[in-house]
């Protein structure tokens, strides 16, 4: 369902990047950096309101004519953005929280993995796995 | 430094993944400090033994087993009361010598490696387990049985399954005879 899936480090860098190989992958990379503003603007105005209560989802980022871009950040700053086709409109909101949170459980596995250096690259297969098989529900 | 008697009854049970992450963190480190997977097994089959000469007195202890008979009986117990009581699990004994000395262990879950999906590439000859070859030869070492503990496969470096090869260096027969 979704075209493309990103993972973003702390310091604002791709930890893991990927989208549907048949479109033009660099609009991806551009439209998801592009979203990381909003994401920083959503962080900072949640901030000051509620202080208790942080919603990890951040919900709809911003619309484009095409495509429609999700946000989620984790409580150590790590953002997912996934950008979702607009002629899908069946998706509903709880089913993006459930993909997030699926992505939140697999990240954090891929954390607890001795051999990965927090601020690597993500190379993992069951991760990859994951990615897939919430991508390939557009076909 | 004697622990106070009020403590014998209570099972003092710490969180499973705080250990599986910090035998991770160990092996992680390991392998920063040495370049050389056989230098990393090597050093986690030291630090396995000397955990094991200390952890069988505390299995005795806490475990009602009577002395083995024979190396099977030994295997069984090994697999069955001491893996079950540490570990959790409880891997299958077989035997595969004729001479009755060679046992395998064969594990289907490994706590250990929970959060390891597979080795990095650049080691692929290391044994994550290898710690526990050393707690079992240093266990059997201090019950007067000397034996070889390895790999023979393992699941995260591509086998089907994770087992260890315990083998026997003497026969209880001949301390029999050094007795009489």
């Amino acid at each position: 369902m979704a075209v493309c899936i990103a993972v973003i480090a702390k310091e604002n860098y791709p930890l893991y990047i990927r989208s549907i190989p048949t479109e033009d992958e660099l609009k991806f990379h551009y439209t998801v950096h592009t979203s990381l503003d909003v994401v920083d603007e959503k962080i900072s105005a949640m901030g000051k309101a509620l202080v208790d209560q942080r919603e990890l989802y951040l919900g709809l980022l911003y619309p484009t004519e095409d495509y429609k871009v999700y946000g989620y950040v984790t409580n150590s700053k790590v953002k997912f953005v996934m950008v979702v086709d607009s002629s899908n409109t069946a998706l509903r909101d709880n089913e993006i929280r459930s993909m997030f949170r699926k992505l939140h459980n697999s990240y954090t596995d891929i954390m607890c993995n001795p051999f990965y250096n927090p601020g690597d690259r993500i190379n993992s297969r069951a991760f990859d796995n994951m990615v897939n098989s919430m991508m390939m529900q557009v076909c | 430094m004697s622990r106070p008697p009020g403590r014998k009854q209570e099972n003092h049970k710490i969180s499973r993944d705080l250990f599986v992450l910090t035998y991770g963190a160990l092996v992680a480190q390991l392998c920063k400090d040495y370049e050389r997977d056989e230098d990393v097994n090597s050093c986690l089959d030291r630090m396995g033994y000397s955990i094991g000469i200390r952890l069988i007195d505390d299995f005795l202890a806490h475990s009602d087993v009577k002395k083995c008979r024979s190396y099977s009986e030994t295997a069984d117990v090994i697999a069955q009361v001491a893996f079950k009581m540490y570990l959790g699990v409880t891997p299958s004994v077989s035997c595969c010598s004729a001479a009755g000395n060679e046992f395998s262990l064969i594990l289907d879950k490994n706590p250990l490696v929970d959060f390891v999906e597979e080795l990095p590439a650049e080691r692929a000859s290391l044994c994550y387990c290898n710690l526990l070859c050393g707690v079992i030869r240093g266990a059997l070492e201090m019950v007067q049985l000397a034996a070889e503990v390895t790999f023979l496969q393992d699941r995260l470096r591509g086998d089907a399954v994770t087992e260890i090869g315990i083998t026997f260096l003497r026969k209880a027969e001949d301390r029999k005879h050094k007795r009489k």
